[in-house]
C-alpha cells in the first residue's frame, strides 16, 4: 500500500550530494578553467540524455551529471572541445543511454569516456591534483556510505590492499605507487564506487575493491611511463569488468556455504534441490 | 557476526496514533464474512442457504475439490447473503451475529490421543486447516500434503503490529498442546520464532523435534519467509509450512475443551485514525466496524494487513491480525502526458543497489541477484537463490524501499505461478 520514495533518481542526487565536498574542492583550486570544464561536460552529457528522451523515450537522469562530473575531473588536458565532446559522446552513449539508461548500464560511463580518450588521444598531457582535493574525497566517501549509496566495502577492500602494498615491501609504499596514492583514491570514490557498475553482493564488494587496490600497485610499479589518472582510470575499467564474475563466484560459494550449513543442522537433504 | 543478523533489517513508520498497551477489548462486530485469501480461488458447495440460523464453528460451506475441509461461521448467527462467483468460487458469505446463539463443539478424543488422521481431520473440519500456509507458492495445503517442516510464527515486525508474545501470555498451556499436536502432522521438525525474552517451549516439546529460532526486532526479521530462508527452505518436493502461534494456542484450547475459540487479536491502527487499538474480534471481521467512532474525518481506506503489505477489503481477512486505515488518495495527480508517457516506458524500473535495498530483504540473501532475477523473469535463477520460500509479503518492505515499478511482490507472485504450473503443483 505505502510506497517509499527511494527510487533510481533519490540515489543519483543523494550520490551527487556525497560528492558534493569532492567536486567543491576541485573547483576551487582548479578555478574558472575547471568550472568551465565541468559547464561543457554537463552540457553535453545532457544533450545525449534529452536526445535519448526524445528518441527513445528514456527519462533522463541525474546521474548523467555524475558523469559530466568524474569526466572533467580526470579527463587528459588539452584536448580541445571537439575531441572532449566527441569522447564523452561515445561514453555516454554507449557506455549508458544504449542500454537503456542508469541502472541497467554494465561499466560506468565515465570510465568508458576517460578510456576511450586515454586510449584515442595518448598525447594528451593527463591532468594533476593538488593534495587538498584528495583530501577532500574522504568525507565524499564517508557521506556516500553513510547515505548508504556507497559501499563501504569496496573501500575496505582497496584500503586493504593499499595496507598490503605497504606492508609487503616492510612498511613503506614503492616511490612509483606513493605517487598514484592520491589520485588512486579520487578514481576510487568517483569511478569505482558507483553502486551500478560495481558488485553487488557482500563478498563481491570486497573483492572489487581489493582487485582495484591491486591493480593499482601492478600498474603503478611495472607500467613506466604511465600518468596517475592513466593508472587509475586503465585499474577502474579492469576493477569494473570484472564485477560480474566477481559476484557470480560470491554467489557459487554462498550457495555451496549455504548447502553443508542447511545440510548439517537438518542432517536430511532430501529438500534440497 | 550474530549480532550483526539480528539488527539488519528496517524499522519503516508508518504514521499512526500510539498503541496503548493493555489488555485487549474484546469486540464482536455485528456483521461478519467467510472470504478467501487475497487472490485465493476457493470453489464451494454450500452448506446452508440465505437465511438460515448457524452455531458459531459450524460449517457452511465445503471445498468441492476437498469436501472434508469446512469453512466455519466465525459466530452464531444468520446467513445473510451468499455471493458466489462463477464456477460456485467463493467470493463472501456474508453472516449477520446472533449475540445469544451457541457455539459448535467438536469431539477431541481421538485427536488428542495423538491419531494423526483423527488431528487432520479435527483441524480440517474446524476451519484451523485454513490458517496454515505452505511454502512454496504460499496456498492453503491440500488435506493429505506432510510437511516437511513446520513453523510457529511467534513473532511479527511488521510495522504496528500487535505483539504475539502478549497474546500467548496466559497460554502457555494450551500452546504446549497445540506444538505437540503439530508434531503429529510432520515428520520433521517443528520450528518457533519468537522475539527476545524467556523461551515460550523447552527444547524437549515436541518430542525433542522443537527448535526455538530468534528473531531480530526490525522487519522483516519476524516473517516466516526470512526465517526460512535462513533456517530451513521450501522446495516443491519438500515443503514447509507456517501458522502463528496464537492459531497453534487455539489449537491446544480445542483440543482441551472441544471448543474452537472465536476471538483472535487484531490491531486497528493508521494514519486515518485519531486512536489505535487492540481489539479481539471473530475472524472475518467487518473492518468499518471495527474503526466504527474512531476515524478522524474525511475518506480513508480500509486496508486487512499492515500499511506495508495488506490489502483494501471490506472484511478481515482469514490470516491477517491488523486493520491499517489509511488517508484516502484519489488516484495520482494525472501529471502531463509527456512525463506519464515517459515513466510508463521506463518500466520496469531499474534498481540501483543501496544498504536500504539490501537490508529490506534482512541483509543476508544476495539481494540484488535475486530482484534482478526476478525482474528479469528469470525464475530458474530465483529459485536457485532461495525465491521458492519467500511470498509477496516478504517483498513488500524492498518495494517500500524502492518504489518498483511493478511491484516486485506482483513480480514475485507471477514467478511462483509460473513455476507451479510447470511443476504441476
Amino acid at each position: 500500500m505505502m510506497r517509499g520514495i527511494w527510487d533510481r533518481e533519490t540515489v543519483a542526487l543523494l550520490l551527487l550530494a556525497a560528492l558534493m565536498p569532492l567536486a567543491l574542492a576541485w573547483l576551487w583550486y582548479g578555478g574558472v578553467e575547471a568550472a568551465g570544464r565541468l559547464a561543457l561536460t554537463l552540457l553535453v552529457s545532457g544533450l545525449w540524455h534529452l536526445i535519448f528522451m526524445l528518441a527513445r523515450a528514456q527519462p533522463p537522469s541525474f546521474a548523467g551529471a555524475l558523469t559530466a562530473l568524474a569526466v572533467a575531473m580526470l579527463a587528459p588536458e588539452d584536448l580541445g572541445i571537439f575531441r572532449l565532446v566527441m569522447g564523452i559522446s561515445f561514453g555516454t552513449v554507449m557506455g549508458e543511454l544504449v542500454f537503456g539508461g542508469w541502472g541497467r548500464n554494465v561499466v560506468n560511463p565515465a570510465t568508458i569516456t576517460l578510456a576511450f580518450l586515454g586510449f584515442g588521444f595518448p598525447a594528451a598531457p593527463w591532468p594533476d591534483f593538488v593534495l587538498p582535493v584528495a583530501w577532500a574525497a574522504i568525507p565524499a566517501a564517508g557521506l556516500g556510505i553513510l547515505l548508504g549509496v556507497i559501499s563501504g566495502r569496496i573501500i575496505a577492500g582497496a584500503l586493504l590492499a593499499a595496507l598490503l602494498a605497504w606492508a609487503i615491501p616492510g612498511g613503506a609504499w614503492p616511490a612509483s605507487l606513493e605517487k598514484v596514492l592520491p589520485v588512486a583514491w579520487i578514481g576510487l570514490v568517483l569511478l569505482v564506487c558507483d553502486p551500478v557498475a560495481s558488485a553487488a553482493t557482500r563478498p563481491g564488494r570486497w573483492g572489487n575493491g581489493l582487485l582495484y587496490g591491486a591493480l593499482i600497485a601492478l600498474f603503478a610499479t611495472g607500467w613506466d611511463g604511465g600518468a596517475p589518472v592513466q593508472i587509475t582510470v586503465s585499474a577502474a575499467l579492469l576493477a569494473s569488468l570484472a564485477a560480474p564474475i566477481l559476484d557470480e563466484a560470491a554467489i557459487a560459494l554462498w550457495r555451496a556455504r549455504r548447502h553443508r550449513a542447511l545440510a548439517r543442522k537438518t542432517e536430511d537433504t532430501s529438500w534440497l534441490t | 557476526m550474530l549480532s550483526q543478523l539480528m539488527q539488519a533489517g528496517l524499522s519503516p513508520n508508518v504514521r499512526s496514533a500510539p498503541l496503548t498497551g493493555g489488555e485487549p477489548v474484546e469486540h464482536w462486530t455485528e456483521e461478519a464474512a467467510v472470504v478467501p485469501q487475497h487472490r485465493e480461488h476457493l470453489r464451494v458447495d454450500m452448506v446452508v442457504r440465505e437465511g438460515e440460523a448457524v452455531a458459531g464453528g459450524a460449517p457452511v460451506a465445503r471445498l468441492r475439490d476437498h469436501p472434508e475441509i469446512a469453512l466455519v461461521a466465525p459466530m452464531p448467527g444468520r446467513v445473510a447473503k451468499v455471493h458466489l462467483g462463477p464456477g460456485r468460487q467463493l467470493h463472501e458469505i456474508v453472516l449477520f451475529r446472533d449475540a445469544g446463539g451457541d457455539m459448535r463443539r467438536h469431539d477431541t478424543e481421538a485427536a488428542g490421543a495423538g491419531d494423526g488422521s483423527a488431528l487432520r481431520a479435527l483441524l480440517q473440519d474446524s476451519g484451523l486447516w485454513r490458517q496454515f500456509r505452505a511454502r512454496p507458492f504460499g496456498r492453503m495445503p491440500a488435506p493429505d500434503a506432510k510437511p516437511a517442516a513446520i513453523l510457529v510464527m511467534a513473532a511479527d515486525s511488521r510495522p504496528l503490529a500487535p505483539d504475539p508474545l502478549a497474546m500467548l501470555e496466559a497460554r502457555g498451556e494450551d500452546l504446549m498442546w497445540g506444538l505437540a499436536a503439530l508434531g503429529h502432522l510432520t515428520e520433521g521438525p517443528v520450528y518457533l520464532c519468537q522475539r527476545s525474552g524467556p523461551a515460550l517451549a523447552g527444547p524437549g516439546a515436541v518430542e525433542g523435534r522443537l527448535r526455538l529460532l530468534r528473531s531480530g526486532p526490525r522487519h522483516p526479521q519476524g516473517l516466516a519467509g526470512h526465517q526460512l530462508h535462513h533456517h530451513h527452505p521450501a522446495s516443491v518436493a519438500a515443503p514447509v509450512w507456517d501458522i502463528h502461534a496464537e492459531d497453534v494456542a487455539d489449537l491446544g484450547t480445542l483440543l482441551e475443551t472441544g471448543l474452537r475459540p472465536a476471538l483472535r487479536t487484531v490491531s486497528v491502527t493508521g494514519p486515518a485514525l485519531s486512536e489505535a487499538r487492540l481489539l479481539r474480534c471473530q475472524d472475518g471481521a467487518h473492518l468499518a466496524g471495527l474503526c466504527h467512532g474512531l476515524t478522524v474525518p474525511g475518506p480513508h481506506d480500509l486496508v486487512s494487513g499492515s500499511a506495508l503489505d495488506g490489502h483494501r477489503a471490506v472484511w478481515l481477512a482469514p490470516r491477517d491480525r491488523q486493520l491499517s486505515v489509511m488517508t484516502h488518495h484519489h488516484g495520482a495527480p494525472r501529471g502531463h502526458w509527456f512525463r506519464n508517457a515517459l515513466s510508463r516506458a521506463a518500466r520496469p524500473v531499474p534498481l540501483i543497489p543501496t544498504a536500504a535495498l539490501e537490508q529490506a530483504l534482512g541483509g543476508a540473501l544476495p539481494a540484488v541477484a535475486l530482484l534482478r532475477a526476478l525482474s528479469a523473469g528469470d525464475d530458474e535463477t530465483l529459485a536457485k537463490l532461495g525465491g521458492l520460500t519467500l511470498l509477496e509479503e516478504d517483498l513488500a518492505l524492498a518495494d517500500y524501499v524502492t518504489g518498483a515499478e511493478p511491484r516486485l511482490s506482483a513480480l514475485l507472485r507471477g514467478a511462483l505461478d509460473r513455476i507451479a504450473a510447470e511443476e504441476g503443483a
